[in-house]
């Protein structure tokens, strides 16, 4: 192997790395908690969807601004989940906020 | 002793009068010839257009404001108070449903000191945040208002170039109504809703007046 295969090699390497670390977007989920567990909460969207979303010790769960944590959080109660993920299948909850139902 | 002068003897009172109507005359013609072409741009013996009198009694005509050197569409080049341009701005108006919970950007894109103005209202408070974005990577945004309202009326000479405009989020459980207008020497405008989608909208310029009255 040639010293400039190597080298090319090697940044490939690094730039596949980093790929992961630029390609989360921002997500937005709005709807009715259907289920909740330690690690995971599921949301039925206005549309119809569901939602199997991630929670960690980082999610920030909250009603007026005021800090709930996840046992804050009940089947039926309208949330608005603020995420970050690579597809609509793949969420990591940063904020999920207990709202007023939609009228 | 000292001598006397001859008195001159006065002129006639014909001399007097000959006189009289010769300086009229030459006074009468001047006027004619010279004074109302020159001065009120009456020319009835034909002399102000022959002797280039006429001119002076016109005002100088308009000339077009060409844009200075470097000024573009979009980019202006300030001269004084005035930013000048090379050609027109364009108009907007907007009315945009904001579903509950649901927030969205409107924002036009801008050249550095670019100017618009705007004027929005919506049918109840909202979280609001009036900022500008380079385009160069998150963290880069810089926000110019960010409090919650109901309408917000102003100007913006953007800082830099990028995209500028609003981030509204309706923080009830009710549908909110947006109505935006604005003008400006922006090039693009794009909506961007919580749902990911995304739409750019249509620019126009603004309307022709109206002809002036007695003109073809």
């Amino acid at each position: 192997m040639t010293r400039r295969t190597s080298i090319a090699i090697a940044l490939a390497l690094v730039f596949s790395a980093l790929m992961p670390l630029s390609a989360h977007d921002d997500y937005r989920v709005i709807g009715v908690v259907t289920k909740v567990q330690t690690s995971k909460l599921d949301v039925k969207s206005k549309d119809g969807k569901n939602h199997s979303i991630k929670l960690n010790k980082d999610t920030f769960v909250n009603r007026d601004k005021k800090k709930m944590g996840v046992s804050g959080l009940k089947a039926g109660q309208s949330v608005v989940v603020d995420a970050t993920g690579d597809s609509e299948s793949d969420l990591l909850a940063l904020e999920v906020r207990i709202v007023p139902p939609v009228k | 002793m000292t001598p006397q002068l001859p008195t001159p003897e006065p002129p006639s009172k014909r001399k007097l009068a000959v006189t009289t109507a010769v300086a009229l005359a030459v006074a009468g013609v001047l006027l004619v010839t010279i004074v109302l072409p020159a001065e009120y741009g009456l020319d009835p013996l034909h002399t102000g257009a022959a002797l280039g009198l006429t001119a002076m009694s016109t005002p100088a005509a308009a000339k077009a404001v060409e844009a200075p050197a470097g000024a573009t569409m979009f980019k202006p080049v300030q001269d004084g108070p005035i930013g000048y341009y090379s050609a027109g701005y364009k108009v907007d108006s907007t009315v945009l449903k904001l579903g509950p919970y649901e927030y969205l950007e409107y924002k036009y894109r801008l050249e550095k000191d670019a100017s618009m103005m705007f004027s929005w209202t919506a049918s109840a408070a909202v979280s609001h945040d009036f900022h500008g974005d380079p385009g160069s990577g998150k963290g880069a945004e810089q926000s110019y208002d960010k409090k919650d309202r109901q309408a917000s009326s102003g100007t913006l000479i953007a800082p830099f170039a990028g995209m500028h405009g609003w981030f509204w989020e309706n923080p009830s459980g009710e549908t909110i109504t947006i109505t935006l207008n604005s003008a400006g020497f922006y090039s693009s405008a794009m909506e961007s809703r919580s749902d990911r989608t995304r739409r750019a909208h249509e620019l126009t310029a603004p309307m022709a007046p109206p002809a002036a009255s007695g003109t073809k």
